[in-house]
């Protein structure tokens, strides 16, 4: 097949392979004749992750980024062969899991190898007695929490993208479930890792809940995006499966009513498992059929666990709720989020309309919240061509919030669909900054947010910088991400 | 989705779009006029377009699921990515007829029909429904993977699946032929794939002997279903055996079809039905049948369950749980046998995984279907049962190839009537 027929979108500076023969053989003596590929038709599948421009790329018949070789490595000491090769022949690396992420990571910008971790897939052990699981990290997400449900226990990790996400990916982007408010997001979650450093030398982090060793290092490879490290390993923490679920929603008059409410009930310490904010766009698209919630903000939580502790939650999340003109909007509301909460259809439909659209998530501080949330709303309103801007708000801490921001539009004729979804994604960014809120909250940097990270970093980026040339000095691993402009700002 | 449910479900943003400005909203209004033009093929298909674009466009939300993404764990076989080269082969992206893309062309037959793919699905459609119209346009183009027109032929000459007419072996395997004398309360409707364990269709005979049953076999008449020709998409050919079953069925004057592969269940009932032909009487799955028979006392169990079977986990058959919708039949039965233990595997009812052997897969690729069976065998060993009590031939021929060679005297594949025998 010729990929000439498909237009190449991250096309700049790849990487040319002298002799791709040559190496090939030498992947195949690697790990096996089976596990390495430079077919076509493995080509193509490994041509784009799920950033959401994506689909509008696929239907259209354009690939994202064209990697050289597939590669399926089953074992430790495989994976750091293919690392020492590829040092040796300045070859980029792309470890890539189940392709979910939103943000460009898993795209091969350069080309390079693909070191797909799929069949990492093993569940290693279950500790009951100190509450762990081992697995390798290719696992995907369902397929280990349901492991886990059949024996009784959970990881807590949810996210919506469980059923098409692992668990090195949920390391590399520092993650964060549906019930995050409770179990902690992936790294209040991870306890151990196994990991292969870019020039193949094969580190491990022990299984402790807390020390006092030094500077955690460990924490420098969760979020690091596959450009540090491959994560081969990791131990959790799980609980046993809750006894008991609350299910509560209230509407509220506006977002501030709903935020001061949230902030009151986690600071005396309740931890409902989710909480989930609908701003008055979100309420109406989701909660159209619920009078009590007509032009209002629809808030749902989830209290679960031991069933006494279940009810003083919702008896107090209530209670703050009703303190703050919230109105008693029954399970329903939250019934509907269960059954629909991993059904995504608008993927399926919008890039037929040639509709341009994204979710992005951002964190900030309570203080800045609703400044965050209408700057960005008035800025992206300015937007030629946007159509739509709404805002949900899953994930909690006493001191804070993250928070999701929508926007789908028609790109104006002056400008490609790509340089119309970097006007929103940078539009965005800029009002968050600007009310001193963070870049990302939990999807990662990858391509899409790395041009923002020394406003985010600051000094601070230069030191992430020289560890990274420390770790990769030939750059291979997972180049283009993280510390470089892919996407350069103003310009395209 | 319906119109209205459309409607309502994209109503919120009305307001959004009434406040854009003019240029936007008569961009996004041409978007959706041209919507067909923009993205789907010239001239006749047969191609699910608005479908397999959806599939393609999904995150991909079954993928978990999916026996042959889990066998062969590689992007190339998740079910979104089937969805893409069926839709770029569909609107000549990837052009079918070229040689060097004979890969994309086989892909759209590594499926196994388990359909555990629209169990998750957002839209409740199985990806294999999708291919199978892909695989109506390569057909009309003439290209056939020769792997499929090796069963084609198989099938036009010698009446089943096999390189010979397996019913005719029946004599040197023991099996009773019943014939038919026009007036027969059941026709016991053997699977060609089923003639290959005859102990279960000893067993079947047997059972359906003691309860009374006045039924017949037809050995010598016999022909396959036409399930894989459906399964190919050749239906002049599944027609002509759906014919030749019409008749024969008829021929028995039986009241209800008893057979003991859900393939030919599935045939006889829902593809035939799609193809036009109604074969007009009932058919049900053996399992159901005797659930049937037991509730309603023709059959009981007089014997002491053999020690070695005391301990069973159910492997349940996906084209019973799945595409016949029953997973109770199957466990009514052997709750009614005291001093057996099941053990249920985590993936069952609903939820199995398949053992690898059904659709087309294992002709396309059989290494991965052989993984596959392996994948779901070392589920079923993890219950600590050594023996893995089913329902289906094909299940029987899959999870055994699951179980290595040197596992073979550790632990058995049954069939539910194999066990039902020894207690009857
Ligand atoms: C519909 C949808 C819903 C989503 N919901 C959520 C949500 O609720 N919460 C959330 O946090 N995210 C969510 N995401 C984003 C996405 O699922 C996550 O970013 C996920 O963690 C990526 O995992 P993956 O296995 O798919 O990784 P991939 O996309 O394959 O890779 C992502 C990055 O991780 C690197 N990587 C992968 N495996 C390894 C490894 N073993 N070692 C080192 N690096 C590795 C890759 O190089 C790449 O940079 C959602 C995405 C979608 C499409």
């Amino acid at each position: 097949m010729d990929f000439k027929n498909f237009e190449l979108i991250y096309k700049e500076n790849r990487h040319e392979i002298k002799d791709k023969q040559a190496i090939e053989s030498k992947l195949k003596e690697i790990i096996g004749e089976n596990n390495v590929s430079t077919k076509d038709i493995d080509i193509l599948a490994y041509t784009k992750d799920t950033t959401l421009l994506a689909f509008n790329w696929v239907i259209e018949g354009k690939i994202a980024g064209l990697p050289d070789f597939i590669t399926w490595p089953e074992t430790v000491d495989q994976i750091s062969e293919i690392l020492k090769l590829a040092n040796k022949e300045k070859i980029p690396v792309i470890p890539f899991a189940e392709g979910s992420g939103v943000v460009g990571g898993a795209i091969p910008i350069h080309g390079g190898i693909i070191v797909d971790m799929k069949k990492f897939n093993k569940i290693l052990d279950i500790n009951d007695k100190n509450l762990t699981v081992t697995a390798q990290t290719g696992i995907n997400g369902m397929n280990l929490e349901r492991y886990l449900n059949a024996k009784g226990y959970t990881a807590g990790h949810i996210p919506q993208s469980l059923y098409i996400s692992s668990l090195g990916g949920w390391i590399a982007h520092r993650a964060a479930g549906q019930f995050s408010t409770k179990y902690g997001k992936i790294e209040d979650i991870v306890l151990g890792m196994e990991i292969i450093l870019p020039q193949g030398e094969i580190i491990n982090f022990k299984t402790i809940p807390r020390a006092s060793t030094g500077p955690q290092l460990d924490k420098l490879f969760i979020g690091a995006e596959g450009t540090l490290g491959i994560v081969t390993k990791a131990t959790l923490k799980i609980w046993p499966y809750p006894e008991k679920r609350a299910l509560i929603s209230y509407a509220f008059p506006t977002i501030e009513n709903s935020f001061e409410a949230i902030s009151q009930i986690l600071r005396v310490q309740i931890y409902p498992g989710v909480i989930r904010i609908y701003d008055q766009f979100e309420t109406e698209r989701h909660f159209p059929d619920v009078e009590q919630a007509k032009d209002k903000v629809m808030v749902i939580f989830v209290c679960e666990g031991n069933s006494k502790l279940v009810d003083l939650e919702e008896s107090i999340t209530r209670e703050k709720c009703e303190n703050n003109l919230g109105v008693e909007c029954g399970e329903h509301p939250v019934e509907h989020w269960f059954e629909t909460r991993f059904r995504v259809t608008e993927t399926s439909m919008l890039p037929t309309y040639k509709i341009v659209f994204d979710t992005l998530e951002v964190a900030s501080l309570w203080e800045n919240a609703p400044v965050i949330y209408h700057s960005v709303l008035e800025s992206m309103d300015k937007v030629k061509g946007n159509l739509i801007i709404t805002a949900h708000v899953s994930h909690f801490y006493p001191n804070g919030v993250g928070i999701y921001f929508s926007f789908g539009g028609v790109p104006p004729k002056e400008k490609s669909d790509l340089e119309f979804y970097q006007e929103c994604w940078d539009t965005t960014i800029k009002a968050v900054l600007d009310a001193g809120g963070s870049i990302a909250h939990h999807h990662g940097i990858g391509i899409n947010r790395s041009h923002w990270m020394e406003d985010e970093w600051g000094k601070s980026m230069k030191v992430m910088r020289d560890i990274k040339n420390l770790l990769d000095p030939n750059n291979i691993l997972n180049p283009g991400k993280i510390y470089v402009n892919t996407w350069k700002r103003g310009e395209n | 989705m319906g119109v209205f449910e459309t409607l309502k479900k994209y109503k919120w943003m009305v307001p959004l779009i009434e406040k854009a400005d003019r240029i936007t909203k008569s961009t996004l209004l041409k978007n959706f006029r041209l919507k067909k033009k923009n993205f789907y093929p010239e001239g006749e298909y047969k191609a699910d377009i608005d479908n397999l674009i959806k599939c393609m466009l999904c995150p991909n939300m079954c993928r978990f699921d999916c026996g042959i993404l889990q066998a062969s764990q590689s992007e190339t076989m998740s079910p979104g990515y089937k969805a893409r080269i069926g839709y770029y082969l569909s609107i000549g992206k990837i052009d079918p007829t070229k040689e060097e893309n004979k890969d994309f062309i086989d892909l759209m037959y590594k499926c196994t029909n388990e359909e555990s793919c629209k169990v998750w699905c957002p839209f409740d459609f199985s990806v294999v429904s999708l291919l199978e119209t892909v695989r109506d346009d390569l057909n009309d183009k003439g290209l056939m993977p020769d792997y499929c027109k090796q069963q084609i032929d198989k099938l036009n000459k010698t009446n089943t699946i096999e390189d010979y007419n397996i019913y005719e072996t029946y004599k040197e395997k023991g099996i009773d032929n019943i014939e038919t004398d026009g007036n027969d309360e059941v026709y016991y409707y053997i699977g060609c794939e089923m003639m290959k364990f005859p102990e279960v269709v000893k067993a079947n005979i047997e059972i359906l002997k003691k309860a009374g049953i006045k039924f017949s076999t037809n050995l010598k008449k016999r022909v396959c279903c036409g399930g894989p020709a459906f399964n190919i998409r050749d239906f002049e050919t599944g027609k002509k055996f759906a014919g030749k079953n019409k008749e024969l069925i008829k021929e028995t004057g039986a009241k209800i079809v008893v057979s003991d592969c859900p393939g030919c269940v599935l045939t006889l009932t829902d593809r035939y039905n799609k193809a036009g032909i109604d074969i007009e009487v009932k058919v049900v799955h053996i399992v159901e049948y005797i659930n049937h028979l037991i509730s309603n006392d023709k059959l009981k169990f007089e014997k002491e369950i053999p020690e070695e079977f005391k301990k069973i986990t159910i492997h349940d058959p996906c084209l019973i749980s799945r595409n016949l919708n029953d997973t109770t039949s199957i466990r009514e039965i052997l709750n009614k046998i005291s001093g057996l233990k099941i053990v249920e595997p985590i993936y069952n009812k609903e939820y199995v995984h398949c053992c690898g052997w059904s659709g087309t897969v294992h002709w396309a690729d059989k290494e991965i279907a052989i993984r596959e069976a392996y994948n779901r065998v070392k589920e079923l060993k993890e219950t600590g049962a050594n023996v893995f009590l089913t329902a289906c031939p094909l299940c029987e021929l899959g999870l055994g190839y699951g179980i290595e060679e040197n596992e073979k005297d550790k632990y058995k594949i049954l069939d539910i009537s194999e066990l039902l025998m020894k207690l009857i």
